[in-house]
């Protein structure tokens, strides 16, 4: 094989996701009736940006050989402790500031605060008792979720600060400024996993932790950080999610987690670790948000949608192990 | 040789009641490369563990440069200019060549205050350092996973020469190598130590030992059977040393 058709298999490989997003998307367009709109495409990425930021934080993890199942109700948590300080009915406490625009930093610092408090403790019970990151992250994902019960009683927080919600109103080149957060800190956090040593560092330590360990990098620290990044971003996603349903319920974001995975395993990141990139893993979460959206404009019953989710996770999977035999073909 | 870079004294080690060095004394002098020999489970690994940092020792101490030295972590070891390379391979295979050659010691530039990967200065030197070595690897941007286990090795060999720092310990170092890539790394071994850094060097293979080795040192249940400048012993004396049939602290024989 030449260098330049091998060149060429490489970069589809590595960017196996974009293809098939770009192949779905032509489809839907041709087969979809009203699917090929302006409008239809910014609702792909509007609607991803919740599962989007979740699906960073999980990515992080996971990249770096650990897991984290907390992340959805870590966002459940900051979305309630938004709602019931700024929202003005239910058990929102309608908390004023002034001026107003001060409610937006403070809201979010408190999200993104409850967040990182979550992931610290999971990293250091992870890192200093050497539990299985499965386990513990397990139980924070049940506490967590009956954190968010136990303050809001089970009851709602609505009407959410009008200086708040101005981000999931106010549009940005057709998309509105939250769907810009998403995709700003796709960027951000893609930048820090390529080109940074931290990142660099995470990847490799999700390949061999000895190796890194004796190379002398400090892998506790680099751990307990990603897990502390995990769980802020698990905390913005929570934050954009008050913003959407302009307020926060019990059950918010119930079922988030799983999306979460299957973008990031379709996105191509290995459950193994040390495998996977942050482009590939918004590909996967507008995958799958572009599928959600060709089953609405179908009229399809919406409980089409999960089994279609599962089969996708399938298919990346088969897909992965796929592209390993013809890696290996390559070498 | 000249003066001691390392120094052990009385070093021992113990997982529970299980004693698996007993008293550990010997040196190793600048430029000087040590044979460390012995029959499987006689302390080896744990010795280089112990001095590389990634085990503490139950008791005794340790000088390195004269002065008292103890590494709690191979990242403490490192800082001290002791590099190790261990017997199961210490790579990132998911990576590529150049990330694997500068893990955790990556060159960076700052852009706006953020310490940004200098890619192209980093594969700049890990092709020189390999030319240099007359390592071939079809390209550095190659996952390790995708190479040979003797190219896996030689990354591994070059790193250490190209790191060098003080005292470089080698847990059988050549055990994925062929003939020629042997005889190359046992000459990049004396390379290093004519640089003045001195090498501790592990191995099962008494001719690798006397190719390259100024002394000899043997480890038998937990303590030194023996430490004998080469030149001054042969195989058939150390195998006697190894297995026991020469008494503990033998000098010169054969």
């Amino acid at each position: 094989m030449n260098p330049r058709t091998r060149k060429a298999l490489e970069f589809v490989l590595d960017n196996l996701v974009w293809f098939m997003l770009l192949f779905v998307l032509v489809v839907f367009s041709i087969f979809v009736p009203n699917y090929f709109q302006l409008g239809i495409f910014a609702n792909i990425i509007e609607a991803s940006s919740v599962l989007g930021v979740m699906s960073i934080g999980l990515a992080l993890v996971i990249i770096a050989g650990h897991m984290d199942l907390s992340v959805e109700s870590v966002a459940a948590l900051s979305a309630m402790a938004v709602g019931i300080l700024f929202c003005s009915s239910g058990i929102g406490m309608g908390v004023q500031l002034h001026p107003e625009w001060l409610m937006v930093p403070v809201s979010l610092l408190l999200a993104l605060a409850v967040g990182g408090i979550i992931g610290a403790f999971n990293g250091y019970l992870v890192v200093k008792v050497k539990m299985s990151a499965f386990i513990i992250t397990l139980a924070s994902y049940i506490w967590v979720r009956g954190l968010v019960l136990v303050v809001s009683g089970g009851r709602s927080a609505q009407d959410l600060a009008p200086a708040i919600r101005w981000f999931g109103i106010q549009r940005l080149v057709g998309l509105p400024l939250t769907a810009w957060i998403a995709v700003g800190c796709f960027v951000v956090f893609s930048l820090i996993m390529a080109k940074t040593p931290f990142g660099r560092h995470l990847v490799m330590i999700g390949g061999n932790e000895t190796a890194t360990f004796r190379a002398g990098i400090r892998v506790n620290r680099n751990l307990v950080i990603a897990f502390v990044l995990a769980g802020a971003i698990a905390g913005l996603a929570g934050w954009l999610l008050a913003i959407r349903t302009s307020g926060a319920t019990a059950n918010l974001g119930v079922g988030l987690l799983f999306n979460a995975f299957a973008a990031v395993v379709i996105g191509g990141v290995s459950l193994k670790g040390g495998v996977g990139t942050l482009p590939g893993v918004y590909a996967g979460v507008l995958l799958l948000s572009a599928i959600n959206t060709a089953i609405n404009l179908m009229g399809l019953p919406a409980n089409f949608t999960q089994v279609i989710h599962g089969l996708l996770v399938l298919a990346a999977v088969l897909l992965d192990a796929f592209k390993q035999t013809i890696r290996q073909r390559l070498a | 040789m000249n003066e001691p870079l390392l120094v052990l004294d009385n070093v021992t080690k113990n997982y529970g009641a299980i004693e698996a060095l007993k008293g550990i004394s010997f040196s190793i002098g600048k430029g000087e490369v040590v044979a460390l020999l012995g029959d499987n489970g006689a302390g080896k690994s744990t010795l280089v563990k112990i001095i590389a940092g990634g085990l503490e020792p139950t008791s005794g101490r340790m000088l390195f440069e004269g002065k008292e030295f103890l590494a709690r972590t191979p990242a403490e070891a490192k800082a001290a200019g002791i590099e190790t390379v261990y017997q199961d391979l210490s790579l990132c295979t998911n990576v590529d060549v150049v990330a694997n050659f500068f893990m955790g010691r990556e060159i960076t530039r700052k852009v706006l205050g953020i310490p940004v990967l200098d890619e192209r200065a980093m594969e700049a030197v890990v092709g020189k350092a390999l030319a240099s070595a007359g390592t071939r690897i079809p390209s550095l941007r190659t996952n390790v996973e995708h190479l040979s286990g003797g190219q896996r090795q030689a990354i591994e060999l070059n790193r250490f020469v190209h790191w060098g720092g003080k005292l470089v310990l080698l847990d059988e170092p050549f055990a994925a190598l062929g003939v020629e890539q042997t005889r190359r790394g046992l000459d990049m071994i004396r390379q290093v130590a004519n640089q003045g850094i001195g090498v501790v060097i592990i191995t099962h293979i008494m001719q690798q030992a006397f190719q390259v080795a100024d002394r000899i040192v043997v480890i038998r249940q937990g303590v030194v059977a023996g430490d004998v400048a080469r030149n001054k012993t042969s195989p058939d004396a150390v195998i006697n040393m190894i297995t026991g049939e020469t008494l503990a602290g033998a000098g010169p024989a054969g």
